[in-house]
């Protein structure tokens, strides 16, 4: 992966606030990468001083092997959609998206056409000539994608694009960013709260919390190899019960796990880094099996009781509760044909896979 | 319920009547041939209003007092789109004691501000002019102003700003191509409000002005004389077609201004 922005031991303070407290990382060319944490982690402060909007307290960033110190906003080969998209009211949508265009030496008619071809690229062909102010949430989206990226920056930052849309618009505009993404194949950074977003739109994600990086992983190996409870409580659903680690033993770990017994775990299911003590185990709701009549387990078998039912359409959720344990446990099953809906207060064996367990220490 | 709203409705009319009456009863004396103001009226004449293209001293006052208004409006304005720029934009030290010194002749009595203008003045040794009353109307003005174009500048979203730099302009032509068309309502009201009180403004004018009196300060001058009086009629009757023109203008222009960015209307002149 050839690096398009290097971010090295970058600090913002703002006063005694310490916003941004030590990030580390490289953003691959094309790629499409994502800064996910809850409301206040700094994210957002970290993608604008990528766009220069910030300056830095400590640290460095290099896009395109450019060092960005001291290099206005205008004068850096990225564009940003903002959250409130920024569509100039007093402009029609074609002036909007040509805006960038003001000082290109280009020909009217070379800039109109390029216009045009923006605007088709986002889905708004021939809404060139209506009033900005006119347009829907979803097309004031789409122009300000359009007049970003007529300027064809290296990299595209997004400051959470998606969250004044509906459900169905999001949904669909998510599709269409990535499809967009693979099109123009620039670097997207995209900056979210949205957990589920960001899994599905990214190749990497960087979830952040308090003004550092808590894990940088693709969406697969974040999802199922959180290193820390936190991150783990922020992506998804996880259960997790109470553990304690007997021994560490090079690539096996030892550890008795409450209501479950012992069991051995391979090192990389401790991605957090293992240690004997107290600790928790966690896994998430779909690795659990609720067994029916009849049916053979794979892997290791628990009894319990269920607590709650919620039913989905599609899932049902169970509250399981195991026996010798107090916490109930998330378990989601798919409604499948002729696969009956468990009742509050029964019993039921619950099957497991040592192998879908993540160790916090 | 029915009496109660006829109650209103007789109290509503009848503060109308108080309201306007006298300015109703302005163009009826200035069109009327008598120099005594009195009814019953004694027939139509446009002598008061011929009249008053002859006298020079007239004349003068009010190009004094153009002069002034404009110039006062103008340096209102522009110190108010500065300071409610830097209001709402910046955090700086001393920011809350700053603003709150340049609004304060808001609600300073007006002899107040004219006595100590006048003793500063001629403690420095500048003279009388209309310069010095353009200081102290811009110094009424401003709050005014300020007052105005912070709701202007409040309304616009910081992002549009960002976005334009962002696409490649600089500070300048952003605040030329997005922040000055976004904020030009208030910016047109601003002059205009400014421009009106300068217009009409008399104590800080009667201290400051030299030897050229603005028109206020004439016209208070010319109420010596009874048979003056259906010719100052004659004047106001001016003045207040005009004031009504120049904010039927001013709504124009403001209407257009919200409907061409697609804003809500939160209520203006009229």
């Amino acid at each position: 992966m050839k690096p398009i922005i290097q971010i090295r031991d970058v600090h913002k303070y703002y006063g005694d606030y310490h916003a941004l407290r030590g990030i580390n990382v490289d953003i691959g060319e094309g790629e499409f990468f994502s800064l996910l944490g809850p409301s206040g982690c700094g994210k957002t402060t970290l993608l604008r001083t990528i766009a220069g909007f910030e300056d830095l307290s400590q640290g460095t960033i290099h896009i395109d092997g450019r060092l960005m110190e001291g290099v206005p906003p205008n004068k850096r080969p990225t564009n940003m959609v903002f959250q409130s998209y920024a569509i100039f009211p007093h402009l029609t949508v074609a002036e909007n998206v040509g805006f960038g265009l003001r000082r290109d030496p280009r020909t009217p008619a070379q800039k109109a056409a390029a216009v045009e071809e923006a605007l088709e690229m986002v889905g708004l062909k021939g809404y060139g000539g209506r009033a900005a102010h006119a347009l829907s949430g979803g097309q004031r989206q789409r122009v300000a994608l359009a007049r970003a990226l007529i300027l064809k920056p290296r990299v595209l930052l997004l400051d959470e694009p998606l969250s004044a849309l509906d459900k169905k618009l999001r949904e669909q505009m998510q599709s269409e960013l990535r499809r967009l993404q693979r099109q123009v194949g620039i670097t997207f950074i995209l900056v979210t709260h949205d957990q589920e977003e960001a899994l599905i739109m990214s190749d990497r994600i960087a979830v952040m919390f308090e003004g550092q990086i808590a894990q940088l992983a693709p969406p697969q190996e974040l999802y199922r190899r959180p290193v820390t409870r936190q991150v783990a409580e922020f992506i998804g659903v996880m259960n997790f019960l109470p553990a304690s680690v007997a021994t560490v033993n090079g690539a096996r770990i030892d550890v008795e796990v409450a209501g479950l017994g012992t069991v051995e775990l391979a090192a990389e299911q401790c991605p957090g880094g293992a240690r004997s003590g107290k600790g928790s185990v966690g896994f998430r709701p779909e690795t659990l099996t609720i067994l029916f009549e009849g049916e053979t387990p794979r892997g290791r078998v628990a009894e319990g009781t269920v607590e709650e039912v919620t039913y989905y359409g599609d899932m049902t959720y169970y509250g399981v509760v195991p026996d010798g344990v107090d916490v109930p446990l998330t378990i989601s099953m798919r409604n499948l044909v002729g696969r009956r809906v468990l009742e509050r207060g029964e019993r039921t064996r619950v099957a497991w896979d040592p192998a879908a367990l993540v160790l916090f220490c | 319920m029915r009496s109660k709203g006829t109650g209103f409705r007789a109290y509503t009319i009848a503060y109308l009547i108080f309201l306007y009456a006298p300015i109703v009863l302005l163009p009826i004396f200035a069109f009327n041939n008598s120099t005594i103001i009195a009814f019953p009226l004694a027939g139509f004449t446009t002598n008061w209003f011929r009249e008053l293209a002859t006298i020079p001293a007239l004349h003068h006052a009010v190009w004094n007092s153009l002069v002034i208004a404009v110039s006062t409006s103008i340096l209102s304005t522009c110190l108010g789109v500065f300071a409610a720029r830097a209001s709402t934009r910046y955090d700086f030290p001393g920011k809350g004691p700053i603003i709150g010194f340049i609004m304060l002749p808001l609600v300073l009595p007006e002899i107040i501000v004219a006595v100590s203008l006048l003793v500063v003045l001629l403690g420095i040794g500048i003279e009388l002019s209309a310069w010095t009353v353009i200081l102290g109307h811009v110094l009424i003005c401003t709050p005014f102003s300020i007052a105005i174009l912070n709701s202007a500048f409040q309304s616009l979203d910081k992002s549009l700003e960002e976005a334009a730099i962002d696409l490649g302009e600089t500070r300048w032509s952003t605040f030329r191509l997005i922040t000055f068309p976004l904020i030009m309502p208030g910016i047109i009201s601003s002059l205009l409000i400014s421009f009106t009180i300068s217009l009409d403004e008399f104590i800080i004018a009667f201290f400051l002005t030299g030897t050229q009196p603005t028109l206020p300060v004439y016209i208070w001058s010319q109420l010596r004389f009874p048979t003056k009086l259906p010719s100052i009629m004659a004047l106001g009757t001016i003045l207040v077609a005009l004031s009504i023109t120049l904010l039927i203008i001013a709504e124009y222009f403001r209407r257009r201004g919200i409907a061409r960015s697609g804003g809500q209307d939160a209520g203006g002149f009229l």
